[in-house]
């Protein structure tokens, strides 16, 4: 079958080509973006605090942790909300008691304390400090870390910075060496390679990340660099 | 990253039994590196697609500020059926999704014309220079009103061939008819969407819509 050129390669007038143009290049905000993820129970990354919390508890990171069964669990959205708003007193550990109350959203997901716990071990290294059974209650508050990171890495990517998002890859590399979520950042760092016009080096990892993983739904993301 | 973390983590990572119930650990440790990768399959569609949906579902008559909406339901859409699409057809998936939100959204549309007056007809107050340039807005709105006065199944194919460039051969995979009907509409459509544009600066605004 013959294609006909498309009317945009020579269009007939100036306003034949504004039209084809316009409907070309329609493209969404950032906001339907994060809406859109929170449809999905994910935590968008450019969501405001509030949407962001209210998207988490809808499914997203509940869903992601319900089937370990654990209580802490809820303590996540308070988490994603008081990270987000780094200028609240919450963070402050000496003020672990209170803070709960001063945030709605963590008083309404989960019980005060394992909210404000969840939410210091995360953000203040120095969770000694803070009372209470801390090894149950710190890998959840690892995990919304790590989101949180690749959040932050994707956002770069999305919004042109490859550079700032391998930046960031590399710091979640270091953060977290045993990483629950590396298999997403080897995703997300071929696709900056990519990117960022590293070709070969974002091919190599594609080829060596489907051989290790082929079965993985991830592999398929990657398979468009690997030249497969 | 060590490449070697990658193999170790989802598989021999001994921190669940910290903070697992130990019968529970494997099963569910299963279960969560599940979630976690479709939650990663969702969002890589999102991040690859949002624009394509939004872009067919305006084009293809989705009222832009129901754009949003639309997306969400695509992509919720999508998401329950997850396991049955498989990597190379989410593009489809998707596109066939969004035509026919965006097709409810017509109809719901031409509804709600008939209903109240035909206002939008007179949306186009003077003809227009064709070697006018206009803003982004100004085009889009001119855009929808040549889009909308075509007839449905030619607009769909030419959305998909002339602002998509999807071949002739996708366009017939993806709407399920014959080559030769893609190529028969694509042509009338061509040149319908060439003469409405041509008669928004030539005719007088009176005789526009009609």
């Amino acid at each position: 079958m013959s294609e006909p050129a498309r009317l945009h390669t020579e269009p007939e007038s100036e306003l034949e080509r504004s039209l084809l143009d316009a409907g070309r290049s329609y493209k969404v905000s950032a906001a339907s973006r994060s809406k859109a993820l929170a449809a999905l129970g994910i935590v968008g990354v450019t969501a405001s605090s509030t949407s962001a919390a209210s998207a988490v508890t809808k499914a997203g990171l509940g869903k992601w942790l319900a089937a370990s069964a654990l209580v802490a669990g809820a303590a996540l959205p308070a988490l994603h909300y008081l990270r987000q708003n780094p200028t609240k007193p919450a963070l402050d550990p000496s003020a672990v008691g209170a803070t709960a109350a001063n945030a709605p959203v963590a008083a309404a997901v989960a019980p005060a304390p394992s909210a404000a716990l969840a939410a210091s071990s995360a953000v203040e290294p120095t969770r000694s400090s803070v009372p209470g059974p801390v090894h149950t209650e710190s890998k959840p508050a690892a995990l919304a870390a790590e989101l949180g990171a690749l959040d932050a890495a994707r956002s770069a990517l999305a919004s042109g910075d490859t550079s700032g998002a391998l930046a960031r890859l590399d710091a979640y590399a270091r953060n977290f060496p045993r990483g629950k979520l590396s298999l997403e950042a080897e995703v997300l760092r071929i696709d900056a390679l990519a990117k960022s016009g590293q070709t070969a080096a974002a091919q190599k990892r594609a080829q060596a990340f489907i051989q290790r993983h082929p079965d993985s739904v991830l592999a398929a993301r990657v398979r468009a660099y690997a030249g497969q | 990253m060590g490449s070697g973390s990658l193999l170790t983590t989802v598989a021999t990572s001994p921190t669940p039994a910290l903070w697992l119930p130990a019968t529970a650990t494997v099963a569910t440790f299963r279960e969560v590196s599940r979630a976690s990768e479709r939650e990663a399959r969702l969002r890589a569609l999102v991040d690859r697609y949002i624009d394509f949906v939004a872009r067919v579902l305006r084009n293809a008559g989705t009222p832009e500020a129901e754009v949003d909406d639309d997306v969400q339901r695509t992509f919720i859409a999508v998401s329950k059926r997850l396991d049955d699409v498989r990597p190379d057809a989410e593009k489809s998936f998707l596109l066939q999704t969004a035509l026919r939100m965006a097709a409810h959204a017509r109809r719901t549309l031409a509804r709600r014309r008939e209903v109240h007056d035909s206002d939008a007809q007179l949306r186009i107050q003077a003809p227009i220079g064709t070697e006018q340039l206009l803003d982004q807005k100004r085009a889009r709105e001119l855009l929808d009103r040549v889009l909308e006065t075509m007839a449905p199944d030619l607009r769909t194919v030419f959305v998909l061939y002339e602002l998509e460039e999807l071949s002739m051969i996708e366009i017939s995979g993806i709407l399920v008819i014959p080559q030769g009907t893609v190529a028969s509409r694509l042509r009338r459509a061509r040149a319908d969407f060439r003469d409405r544009v041509r008669a928004l600066s030539q005719i007088p605004h009176a005789e526009v819509g009609s």
